[in-house]
């Protein structure tokens, strides 16, 4: 004997192109609905990732505009304004940082890159302290350079590879034409590290006139203390603004919620017209078989049978979609990805559009309920036809 | 009715699967590619209306074979960490209206104090028509980039480097009327003619084996 599934699937193939279209409709809101929750996990983790990464909680800086400057850092930027290097041992002196690292960020014009030239940065650092921060980084090639003041340089994977260097290669600081030899490669970490060339901090210092300046304090906090009484704290000190981590994420993360209300809105929009085409589809679908389903209830059908057929029709129609736009969304995701990051003025490295079998699932079960609302209307249509009326309709045609 | 089914499925199934291939890891060797590709194509070539681009590889275009083939005739083995098997070359096909007219390819050539990119515009007999350093690091970069250094390269074809020993920066043919700019940067103008040659003979054995750069055949530009 046939089934209720059978007959509803047949029914749906009768009228091809318009069952086509209304699955690419129910389609298309899943993928939005997929892409867009799949970037607001993907995004925080991924910028939970690159800050993380930082090695440390707070970052210390010269009053300024440190929101910029603390994007700009992790863009792989220059700060703003300097520090006193004096100012580590007052941040030393605080006994709930574990440990800190000083850094200087520099940037020269190099008239050969490019049509119009571009920017080469460079990231003064001690090898020690930092290193001791970013225990997660490790070698290709080579290694740390062993003192603070000698022409080294160790490059992120992709500052290597776009300038070809290995270990016992040169480069050359443009407009100072200070030669560095490379002494350690690092391999790739999918963070703004990738780019970076790192030299040492007083080699930095000696070779753009900064003696004795930083850029940033880079501040790692006990485990068991509480990062904000620590920046409090630090507020004390004179000219220097604290930038939690925690806050430039925060601060990122409301830069991108607006961009994020936006898309919700546009993937409401897009599952509510989805809804009605379904409801228009399946109610057209009734009002079509009015006779046939006036003869279906002469030879015995319950209002409970077809309200049960033509609720089902409805949700092999979102199923199917559902399932089409979720296999679309995982799919492009690249696609959706590289779109992201040219819209978005900032974006983490790594994946920013993170599906996951809980999303999946969701998603899933989110358009199987839109489609038993949908189907709700025109099944009870279906089930209170009146079976002589239906027949009667037919003849008076 | 069902084999329709059956192809309407397949090409579904198709079409997510070459999507998906697109949406893997996005970290691999690095290619050259023009900064400005609407603006570099039309200043190296200006009688272009419109281009296409295609990626290809030594491992998926001829494997071990074309890999020792190419490093014969460059007389130097690709090396290092960055002359892989795997690394992406970018061709861009030129096009004038429908017609294909010549090509444009860079190669990443190490240098003294960087990598250097250097790009040929060639037409459809592979002769350069002009010649440009998209990126070089050094004091004398910019005597090298300078218009009067790229005119020398201009007529140029691999059969004009094909003697010539890009280790010793000896042999014959009309490389050797190439002026090298600046003297004191003898070991990067030997670079440049590596990196010319290499890149003169990689679009020499692409054209041979990808039918996409034939000169006859292809679609045309967007």
């Amino acid at each position: 004997m046939i089934s209720k599934f059978q007959v509803a699937y047949k029914n749906l193939l009768r009228k091809k192109i318009r069952s086509l279209l209304t699955l690419i409709g129910i389609a298309l809101s899943a993928w939005v609905l997929v892409s867009l929750l799949g970037f607001n996990h993907g995004f925080e983790t991924a910028l939970n990732r690159d800050i993380d990464n930082m090695g440390f909680q707070l970052m210390l800086m010269a009053k300024g505009c440190p929101y910029e400057a603390a994007t700009m850092m992790l863009k792989g930027g220059t700060g703003l304004k300097y520090l006193p290097e004096s100012m580590e041992d007052a941040v030393k002196k605080e006994p709930d940082v574990e440990r800190i690292t000083p850094m200087l960020m520099q940037a020269v014009f190099d008239p050969n890159k490019g049509e119009s030239g571009g920017i080469a940065a460079y990231l003064g650092v001690d090898p020690q302290s930092y290193s001791a921060m970013k225990t997660f980084l490790k070698f290709r090639q080579g290694g740390w350079f062993t003192q603070s003041d000698v022409y080294e340089a160790v490059m992120g994977y992709e500052a290597a590879e776009l300038e070809q260097r290995e270990v016992g290669d040169v480069i050359l600081i443009p407009e100072k034409n200070v030669e560095l030899k490379v002494v350690g490669i690092l391999n790739r970490t999918g963070t703004q590290d990738d780019g970076t060339i790192f030299v040492p901090l007083r080699t930095l210092q000696k070779v753009f006139g900064k003696t004795d300046k930083l850029t940033t304090i880079g501040i790692k906090v006990k485990k068991e203390k509480d990062s904000s009484i620590i920046e409090t704290k630090l507020y004390d000190l004179p000219d220097v603004q604290v930038v939690s981590m925690a806050q430039v994420k925060q601060t990122i993360m409301s830069l991108v919620s607006t961009a994020k209300v936006l898309v919700l809105s546009i993937a409401i929009i897009a599952m509510i017209i989805a809804m009605v085409g379904v409801i228009n589809t399946i109610l057209m679908s009734v009002h079509e078989r009015f006779q046939e389903i006036g003869i279906m209830k002469t030879i015995g059908a319950m209002p409970s049978d077809i309200f049960k057929l033509i609720w089902i029709e409805t949700i092999l129609l979102c199923a199917t979609g559902g399932v089409l736009g979720i296999a679309l969304s995982m799919a492009l995701s690249r696609v959706t990805e590289l779109i992201i990051r040219n819209v978005l003025p900032y974006s983490p490295k790594g994946g920013l559009v993170l599906i996951d079998l809980h999303l999946i699932l969701f998603t899933l079960c989110a358009i199987l309920a839109i489609g038993l609302l949908s189907g709700l209307y025109p099944a009870w249509q279906a089930g209170r036809i009146r079976p002589l009326e239906a027949i009667r309709s037919g003849v008076n045609e | 009715m069902r084999q329709g089914k059956l192809f309407f499925f397949a090409a579904i199934a198709a079409f997510l699967f070459i999507m998906s291939l697109g949406s893997g890891p996005a970290w691999s060797a690095v290619g050259c590619d023009l900064n400005e590709p609407e603006r570099d194509v039309k200043r190296l070539f200006p009688a272009s209306t419109g281009y296409k681009t295609v990626s290809l590889e030594i491992q998926k275009v001829g494997g071990q074979n074309l890999l020792t083939k190419i490093q014969t005739r460059l007389q130097d083995k690709l090396h290092g960490l960055y002359e892989m098997i795997d690394e992406p070359y970018t061709i861009y096909i030129i096009y004038a209206g429908k017609k294909k007219i010549g090509y444009i390819h860079g190669v990443n050539q190490k240098g003294r104090y960087g990598g250097i990119q250097i790009f040929l515009a060639l037409d459809l007999d592979e002769r350069i028509k002009a010649f440009y350093i998209q990126k070089m690091s050094g004091e004398y970069a910019g005597k090298f980039r300078d218009a009067e250094f790229a005119k020398q390269f201009v007529g140029l074809t691999i059969g004009d480097f094909e003697q010539y020993d890009v280790i010793t920066g000896q042999g014959t043919g009309k490389v050797l009327e190439v002026k090298n700019p600046a003297p004191e940067a003898a070991q990067d103008f030997k670079h440049i003619l590596r990196g010319t040659k290499k890149n003169l003979i990689l679009v020499n054995e692409f054209v041979k084996m990808a039918p996409v750069l034939s000169p006859k055949k292809g679609a045309a530009a967007k």
